[in-house]
């Protein structure tokens, strides 16, 4: 019951606020819903098999490309429904993530990692020159056609059909950890040697999970394919398998949900914060860096850890750490976007340009509807105090909020012993 | 005769600078059982790096100050990052190295722009080392051939030869026995991932004046590098250079050669239904370089994991 409330909540939101959004959020909505899936999908084999790719891009794309080469069909007269597309992508990315799974999980560990990405860079270098399946260097291109009353002309009825199969596939993808091949699969990254031992097919198994994987990776990309109605070869290229990771770990990878978190935030990141800074992509790995090293089971991971411990917290007094913890994260934070946007503007074309006008010394620059001296100390202050208060906050606050934790954690060993 | 001579001079100049880079690599993997993702990064920032040393100071001191930087910052991700998620494994290891890629590539572009800079070898190094077919070859190729070389031989004998060479040999295969024994493994460590990141560096800021220099340089070579390592044999610095010669001689030639599958066919005499088929056979080496490296990656991974001349599978 705890979780079905607020699941029924978000999806009554999802159905009845985007009518009312512009089309830029309902855009952002399409391609959250699509990163969330993708992520997903990615999880099962990298969370919860323990099996890390770094090219997931390839199932991925041939998603994409078969769904728009069977919209092409349509568009040429196959009677095909339009809400039934992304099966081409399912499809697909079965097949193959079937035969990229027998050999890839054919390695664990680093060389698993090694083969995957050799998958995808295969991919990705010889799509720019099969024109009859990829469509060369500018791809494939191919329209919605309407089916059954739906014109799907709009964003929106695209975003509907999006939200529809992104939930069925969730599901699915949930209901599949609750089966005993679910279990199997997490037995598989805890420890192989037992499932081996219990007398299962360990590379079997590992080759249906990579290929499940696949097949809703391809079910993302398809959607992608249907909300864009064109894709090329750079579907393939090594950074969309970056996003995915980096969705994924930083929600955190061994959450069931943990890969949405990361993908909303990372998109809902761009969509914000590339209108108004050129360095988001900066940001963004500095953000994946910083939960690697500080938070290693990701957003989602330390959510649950205080959903779990919820009535053994006392937060009168572990209300106001936090606090502190935030003001001081939200000044280190500070601290460090005014640098990054200092340094981006001070090596920046325009700012050269406004140097040789100047006659080769530092003129002051705009930043924030603000007038900076470059080498005026009033310049330097704000980041150096935002930054060295911020730490100390920080350090404070950690010092407080450990031996809460210690005892929260320790009451509720206790617990388990007793 | 001339396109097969200049290749072959090319191609193993090519392949010298990519064992460069691919030495650090499978060193640190070799020792620490870590892939370092950013160290094609490493090779970025040396050329970034030594750029703008270069551009204040003269070549020369960029030369030897971007290895020095770029071994510092190796260093400090060995001791302060690198611990912090080792508890958490081999794959988190992985994914921060994979983040600290990000960063460096993002950074360069934040500092330099997202375009290529114009870093160039000095003038007193740009000529002609000798005329071959009426074609001069510029001296700098061979320069950086011989700064390879160089470095091969003062690793080699480093690592064979000194009493450092020992502890560095016996650190990579038993850590804890040396441990034991009273030396002090995780500066050693240390010091090879720096070493390991120096060398980079070095292959960035010797490479970056004579190839372009730009902020996808590192993505570009870190998949080769990738693929030289693991075709040589993670671990195996001897295995890395076989396998760097190899790739480098490869690219330089399959730019010219334009068999197909087809022409195998030909053979046989079913060349016209080969092409009538068309795709994947009739496409030509030379479009098709770029993907060929990765086809011999994942018959290596496949076949023989341990690679040409590794121990361990």
């Amino acid at each position: 019951m705890r979780t079905i409330i607020p699941a029924a909540i978000l999806l009554i939101a999802l159905l009845a606020v985007p009518p009312f959004l512009g089309l830029g959020w309902q855009n952002a909505l399409v391609n959250l819903l699509i990163a969330s899936l993708f992520a997903l999908a990615f999880n099962l084999l990298s969370g919860q098999a323990g099996l890390l790719s770094f090219g997931h891009a390839a199932y991925f794309g041939v998603g994409a490309f078969a769904t728009l080469h069977l919209m092409i069909a349509v568009e040429d007269g196959l009677p095909f429904p339009t809400p039934l597309l992304p099966l081409a992508g399912a499809g697909a990315g079965l097949a193959v993530g079937l035969v990229a799974g027998v050999f890839a999980t054919k390695r664990s560990g680093v060389y698993f990692a090694l083969v995957t990405l050799a998958i995808a860079e295969l991919f990705h270098s010889l799509a720019p020159h099969l024109q009859g399946w990829f469509g060369g260097e500018s791809g494939i291109s191919a329209m919605r056609m309407p089916w059954g009353g739906f014109v799907f002309g709009s964003l929106l009825e695209v975003y509907y059909l999006t939200l529809g199969w992104v939930v069925l596939s969730i599901l699915v993808l949930w209901a599949y950890t609750r089966t005993p091949f679910g279990r199997l699969t997490l037995a598989l990254r805890d420890n192989e040697q037992r499932v081996r031992f219990l007398g299962y097919d360990a590379h079997a198994a590992k080759v249906v999970v990579f290929t499940i994987s696949a097949m809703f990776s391809g079910v993302a990309g398809a959607l992608l394919a249907i909300s864009n109605e064109t894709a090329n070869y750079a579907l393939f290229s090594a950074h969309v398998s970056a996003q995915v990771v980096l969705h994924t770990f930083v929600g955190g990878a061994t959450i069931f949900l943990g890969p949405v978190i990361g993908a909303v935030v990372f998109t809902l990141f761009a969509y914000i914060v590339s209108d108004l800074t050129r360095s988001w992509l900066f940001y963004q790995g500095l953000i994946f860096v910083l939960v690697m090293l500080y938070a290693p089971i990701g957003i989602g991971g330390v959510i649950r850890h205080h959903l779990r411990h919820w009535r053994s917290i006392d937060w009168s007094r572990l209300a106001a750490p936090y606090a502190l913890a935030g003001v001081g994260g939200a000044m280190i934070a500070g601290g460090v976007v005014f640098l990054t946007e200092c340094v981006a503007i001070l090596f920046g074309e325009e700012y050269a340009v406004a140097m040789r006008d100047a006659g080769d010394t530092l003129p002051p620059f705009e930043m924030a509807g603000m007038s900076w001296d470059p080498l005026g100390p009033a310049s330097w202050l704000p980041p150096i105090l935002l930054l060295s208060i911020g730490g100390l906050c920080l350090h404070r606050a950690r010092d407080r909020i450990k031996p809460l934790w210690d005892a929260i954690e320790g009451g509720a060993a206790k617990e388990g012993t007793r | 005769m001339e396109f097969a001579i200049i290749s072959a001079l090319n191609g193993v100049i090519y392949g010298l600078l990519l064992f460069m880079v691919s030495a650090g690599l499978t060193l640190i993997f070799g020792m620490m059982g870590v892939l370092n993702f950013a160290h094609a990064s490493f090779y970025m920032l040396g050329a970034y790096i030594a750029y703008a040393v270069s551009s204040i100071f003269g070549f020369w001191a960029g030369l030897l100050v971007a290895p020095l930087i770029v071994g510092g910052v190796g260093m400090l991700v060995e001791r302060y990052l690198l611990p912090r998620v080792h508890a958490h494994g081999h794959a988190h290891e992985l994914l921060l190295t994979f983040g600290l890629a990000l960063i460096i590539e993002e950074a360069v572009k934040l500092f330099f722009g997202d375009f290529p800079v114009n870093y160039q070898m000095p003038e007193s190094l740009r000529f002609a080392a000798f005329s071959l077919f009426d074609t001069n070859y510029p001296f700098y190729r061979l320069f950086i051939g011989g700064i390879a070389v160089a470095m091969f031989i003062a690793l080699w004998l480093l690592l064979s030869r000194t009493r450092t060479g020992i502890i560095v040999r016996a650190a990579e295969r038993l850590p804890a026995m040396a441990e034991a024994l009273g030396h002090n493994i995780p500066v050693v460590f240390m010091s090879v991932f720096g070493t390991g990141a120096a060398l980079a560096g070095l292959a960035g800021a010797v490479a970056g004046a004579f190839y372009p220099t730009n902020p996808n340089m590192g993505l570009e070579l870190g998949v080769i590098v990738f693929v030289v390592v693991v075709v040589g044999g993670l671990g195996s610095l001897k295995g890395s250079l076989l396998a760097s010669l190899m790739i480098g001689l490869f690219s330089s030639y399959a730019v010219g050669i334009d068999w197909s599958l087809a022409t195998l066919f030909d053979l046989a005499g079913l060349g016209g239904w080969a092409r009538a088929v068309g795709g994947l056979i009739t496409m030509e080496v030379s479009s098709i370089s770029g993907t060929i490296p990765f086809v011999l990656m994942l018959l290596v991974l496949l076949i023989r994991p341990a690679g040409l001349m590794g121990e361990r599978n």
